[in-house]
């Protein structure tokens, strides 16, 4: 049993996007119908999508700004919907929204909202639901998880110009609003909104739900997209991997999400679909820079050499992934694919090892079956790797709770999970000494001025040649081993078409809405 | 002392269900002893991709991670029938000591022992179980504490209720007027008289810790997670009864003749001491 | 423990008090092992709020949840709160813990029960043939099969069924119960499988403890008196050796039955059961304490329920016993 694949902290991650990413500064429009929906062609209206989702428990809520687990995830971007989304390569995209407009020094924003939009209940949405749903994300009494990405908005002083139309008053310059608003935990409801009774814009409607159990929910025939193709939509939970599987060759689901990279053979062979999607997620071993012996940057270098990162992306990913270069963001344009692939050198990395005094040591990994599919996986072959260079690796293997627990972000060596993000805002959430999540301690004084600098240069191929230096230096002392990226799986079953591959989250960031089951 | 042990012992192997147990039993702790030295590959060894088939360096295919099934099974014996003979050894000891003094003491140290197993009996182990190994960790000295705990109530009963019934025989009776010691009373005349019950439950016992031990592992608590053993294999190979059948099926046939073999061992057993009973009662 | 019982009612009524003081002062015993034992889970608002435990909210959360209480007084509040019925709020679902676990219970109850109807009639019928047939080819087939089931832990039992019946031989049954709609016992078909395991894993050792008492009375005197007086076997096994292989047969089941409640934890979560099993793995993980506890309490309130019956029940069906007692 592998246990929750998402965790707790997985959620403030992907909502924690704390400002400081400077990208795109200036105005983004919406162009057309802004429809990123696929042509399915021949997509057949009808019948009813069962659909597994990993994860969920007791703690299951249709909260349209707290959802937690992947089955959380799936009935919020289905019920509810945000104003900017991002598209199947991750580009940020109007939804709700139609324009974002900043003033010259960034600090308020106009948002102009589409015309003639309906809430489930017949309800026009209106700029004061937008302001309702904005400060119910923001309610410091109980915050949602996207209340950290949205910090810099001045909740208080949000203004409606009028029916479609708000003013975003920051309490400090902020350029890349948009991307915060395209979280998916960002969903736009009514005002007096009833968690009872959830309404949303969303391509389908509430009908019931039970925690830890099945929800179901019904084509909203006056969607202002595309209406969808099923006529329902069942979202049923699956804390186990192997019941889940079962249940899609069994025909008890149409569609499951994260299949384990084993079954993708057996699924196949029962004459199901594998959707594989290349992401920028990565499952990092973390080693803290202010802490013995990983304070000595070669011992940190040498651990670098010693990790087979094929042999690692074969067997803990099961060949689901590609090799990384101790370096995240891949998918940002100023990734800095000019510095050599770093490959297994044990030689070099004893030679390291002996320099810094420890030929032959003994340390402790933390893991967990929390941190994500293939972690336990690759700890297991590291402490193998490791024994090359003279090196005694004891895994410690905890539960979730235990990972994530008080001793989390203390562990001198462990391991955790990012989800695709450009660099940017990976640096913000991970690499500074304000960030939420940094794990490996890192605060480099040279690094920290080239970010800011970054931050401030609106150039973008100036900016590029900054992030590029600071890569550098992550690269060379950094305390990330990043051995690889890991692709999304997920499955579907003959009777079902419309599943594209997509950057963003599983099951095409669970677009239920264009795809269509036949009877 | 030893004498009645082995006696008890000797009589049982006139069943054949016994020695057919003793053969199962027999294999399998051969495999599980040797088995480390036969091994082809180390139990860590990357030997191709995970899942794969049987056949080429990998007789029984690879596991989750690509190491060799077969080498994993020789290496993962040892681990499952070490833990699970010294759970059932503390379960015992633990189990008859609290009988002994139960059933002999009597008053109320015999009722505040038999109110502490209603209590064990009665508490959910899986509860236990759980709750503890989520709190320290799955160490192994911990699962056989669980797993030794939860057999020690159902020892104590038999005990106690074998102590009672001898208590009132003759040669007790006359070993008390003797002024021999309370102690050697218990270990010494009382203990040696029960030699082919408890052998029996011990018997029983082992096949249920090496279930017990077995489902603890099932339940994900493991203590190092690169160690080959019999019950982690299943859990970690438990995606791949579809694809590679013999990751999992190879711990459990080794799972299932073991605790088939140790439960003939002890049906044996159980049937000469009964026998033995009868007989005793009819020369009476 | 007086054995003067001048009066068999008087005897009987004291004998039965006595055994409902003991029951009650073993589930006292036990609530105070749960209590203590779930503390040692650690601190749960630390749990609930995990990264965003900033000192302000950690110490609202822990008031909330009385820990600023000492251990004691948080035992007897939560002891009053049993005895009054409120089992408090869950820590992670925010309802109150009856509420979530009610549905949960019956559930369990219904996947027992079934179990159970099935269970009585196949083991008996197992135990009858083999008892007649002892010590000849029949009997031992029967044992040697029982050995080997029993042998198997039931998550093994699970895991090949599913194999077998679900996804590789033969694709008739569904493999988990959740995707029916309301109740999962609802759905007839998916109930076939995790009972069918809770059957297996049960049958071997009522049967075999039905089979060694039939044939201790079978080979009794009255029944070979019967034999003797020319009533036909059938008839002899029906009429005598039944009736006195009741008592065990009470006495087993009520033990299968109490391990039926802690077992199906396993089962439950290999076939996605939404039972008991499921929510306090689900609670163990998310350290949601009131949870653990209730349902810890459950399962040994049952198990020492089902035997306090047992024990009734065995003393009356047997009028020795009935009379005897002390």
């Amino acid at each position: 049993m592998t246990g929750f694949p998402l965790t707790r902290r997985d959620l403030l991650r992907r909502g924690g996007l704390l400002g400081l990413a400077v990208t795109a500064g200036g105005m983004l429009t919406a162009c057309g119908g802004g429809d990123p929906a696929p042509a399915a062609a021949g997509g057949k209206p009808g019948g009813v999508l069962r659909v597994g989702a990993t994860g969920g428990g007791a703690k299951d809520t249709l909260d349209p700004h707290n959802p937690v687990t992947y089955p959380d995830q799936a009935r919020c971007l289905n019920l509810y919907e945000p104003l900017f989304t991002r598209n199947a390569k991750y580009e940020i995209e109007p939804l709700l929204g139609e324009s974002l407009t900043p003033s010259a020094d960034a600090k308020v924003w106009t948002l102009k909202i589409r015309s003639g939009l309906t809430f489930h209940n017949g309800k026009t949405v209106d700029a004061d639901d937008v302001i309702f749903s904005l400060r119910r994300i923001l309610d410091p009494k109980q915050p949602g998880i996207g209340a950290t990405g949205l910090a810099m908005i001045d909740g208080g002083a949000l203004k409606r110009v009028d029916a479609t139309t708000v003013e975003i008053p920051l309490k400090y310059a902020y350029s890349v609003l948009d991307d915060q608003l395209a979280q998916y935990m960002m969903g736009i409801v009514p005002v007096g909104f009833d968690l009872t009774k959830p309404v949303g814009t969303g391509p389908f409607a509430f009908k019931d739900f039970a925690a830890g159990g099945r929800s179901t929910f019904t084509r909203f025939d006056n969607y202002w997209r595309d209406k969808a193709l099923p006529d329902e939509l069942v979202i049923i939970d699956f804390p186990d991997d192997t019941a889940k599987v079962n249940a899609l060759l069994s025909g008890q689901i149409d569609c499951l999400d994260n299949l384990p990279t084993s079954q993708m053979d057996v699924v196949k062979a029962a004459g199901a679909q594998v959707l594989i999607s290349e992401t920028a997620s990565w499952t990092p071993f973390t080693m803290r820079v202010d802490s013995a012996p990983f304070d000595d940057v070669r011992v940190r270098q040498a651990f670098r050499l010693i990790v087979d990162r094929p042999q690692m992306v074969a067997q803990a990913l099961n060949g689901q992934g590609r090799i990384g270069n101790d370096m995240y963001a891949p998918f940002d344009p100023a990734y800095a694919s000019e510095l050599p692939q770093r490959h297994q050198d044990l030689d070099q990395a004893k030679s390291l090892l002996k320099s810094a005094g420890h030929e032959s040591m003994t340390v402790e990994l933390v893991t967990s079956s929390g941190i994500g599919s293939g972690a336990v996986e690759a700890a297991q072959l590291f402490a193998e790797q490791a024994k090359g260079a003279g090196v005694t690796v004891q895994i410690r293997n905890t539960d979730s709770a235990t990972f994530y627990g008080k001793d989390y972000l203390s562990w001198p060596f462990a391991q955790d999970y990012w989800f695709t993000r450009s660099y940017l805002p990976q640096v913000a959430n991970g690499s500074l000494s304000t960030s939420s999540f940094n794990e490996t301690h890192w605060n480099d004084p040279g690094f920290v001025d080239l970010i800011g600098r970054a931050q401030r240069e609106l150039d973008k191929g100036k900016r590029t040649d900054l992030l590029k230096q600071a890569q550098k230096i992550e690269y060379d002392t950094g305390g990330h081993i990043i051995w690889g990226f890991k692709n999304q799986v997920d499955a579907y079953s003959a009777k079902v078409t419309g599943f594209v591959p997509d950057r963003n989250m599983p099951l095409s960031s669970y677009g239920f809405r264009s795809v269509s089951v036949s009877t | 002392m030893n004498g009645s042990w082995s006696r008890a012992f000797r009589v049982s192997l006139r069943y054949p269900r016994t020695w057919a147990g003793l053969v199962l039993t027999g294999v399998i702790a051969v495999v599980a002893l040797l088995g480390p030295l036969l091994a082809p590959h180390g139990p860590n060894d990357i030997v191709g991709r995970p899942y794969a088939k049987p056949g080429g360096k990998a007789a029984f295919g690879t596991d989750y991670l690509g190491q060799d099934v077969l080498s994993r099974l020789l290496e993962g014996g040892f681990s499952v029938l070490v833990t699970a003979v010294l759970a059932t050894v503390l379960g015992m000891v633990v189990g008859v000591v609290a009988g002994l003094v139960a059933g002999y003491a009597k008053g109320w140290l015999d009722e505040v022992i038999m109110r502490l197993t209603d209590v064990v009996l009665a508490f959910p182990q899986i509860v236990l179980a759980l709750v503890l190994l989520t709190v320290a960790g799955p160490q192994q000295w911990l699962i056989i504490v669980i797993v030794g705990l939860s057999h020690a109530p159902r020892v104590a009963r038999l005990t106690r209720g074998m102590t009672t019934t001898l208590a009132t025989r003759e040669f007790i009776q006359s070993a008390e007027a003797m002024g021999e010691p309370r102690g050697r009373i218990m270990f010494g005349e009382l203990l040696p008289n029960m030699s082919g019950p408890l052998l029996a439950e011990l018997g029983l016992r082992l096949t249920y810790s090496i279930g017990l031990v077995a489902s603890i592992g099932f339940l994900g608590f493991v203590a190092d997670p690169r160690a080959a053993d019999w019950g982690m294999m299943i859990n970690e190979n438990r995606l791949a009864l579809l694809v590679q059948p013999w990751a999992i099926l190879a711990p459990v046939i080794a799972i299932a003749v073991l605790t088939v073999g140790t439960n003939l061992v002890a049906d044996g057993i159980a049937a000469a001491a009964a026998n033995a009973d009868q007989n005793e009662e009819a020369s009476a | 423990m007086s054995r003067s019982a001048p009066e068999p009612g008087r005897a009987w009524t004291k004998w039965l008090l006595r055994r409902l003081g003991l029951a009650a002062l073993t589930l006292w015993l036990i609530s105070i092992v749960v209590f203590l034992a779930t503390n040692a889970l650690g601190d749960p608002a630390r749990a609930i709020l995990g990264r965003s435990a900033t000192p302000e909210r950690l110490a609202a959360l822990q008031a909330r949840l009385h820990m600023d209480q000492s251990i004691v007084e948080r035992y007897f509040s939560w002891l009053g709160g049993v005895f009054t019925g409120d089992l408090g709020e869950s820590l992670t679902g925010g309802g109150s813990v009856g509420a979530l676990i009610g549905p949960r219970i019956a559930n369990s109850a219904v996947l027992v029960l079934i179990a159970a109807v099935v269970i009585i009639p196949v083991a008996g019928f197992l135990a009858i043939v083999a008892a007649r047939r002892h010590g000849k080819r029949t009997d031992s087939l029967i044992q040697v099969i029982m050995l080997a089931v029993a042998a198997l832990p039931e998550f093994v039992i699970g895991i090949l069924l599913v194999a077998l019946l679900s996804t590789t031989v033969f694709r008739i049954l569904p493999s988990v119960s959740l995707s029916a709609g309301g109740p999962p016992w609802t759905n007839v078909q998916a109930m076939v499988l995790p009972v069918l395991t809770l059957v297996l894993a049960v049958v071997p050792y009522v049967s075999r403890i039905l089979r060694a008492s039939l044939i201790e009375v079978l080979e009794s005197d009255y029944v070979e008196m019967a034999r003797l007086k020319g009533l036909p076997e059938g008839l002899a096994v029906r009429r005598h050796a039944l009736a006195n292989a009741v008592v065990p047969a009470i006495q087993v089941m009520a033990l299968q039955l109490a391990w039926l409640a802690g077992g199906i934890v396993v089962v439950e979560n290999v076939f996605q059961y939404q039972g008991i099993g499921m929510t306090l793995v689900d609670a163990v993980r998310n350290r949601d304490l009131p949870v653990v506890q209730a349902l810890a309490l459950l399962i040994a309130a049952v198990y020492v329920v089902v035997n306090l019956i047992a024990d009734v029940l065995t003393i009356l069906v047997t009028p020795r016993l009935r009379t005897a007692v002390r």
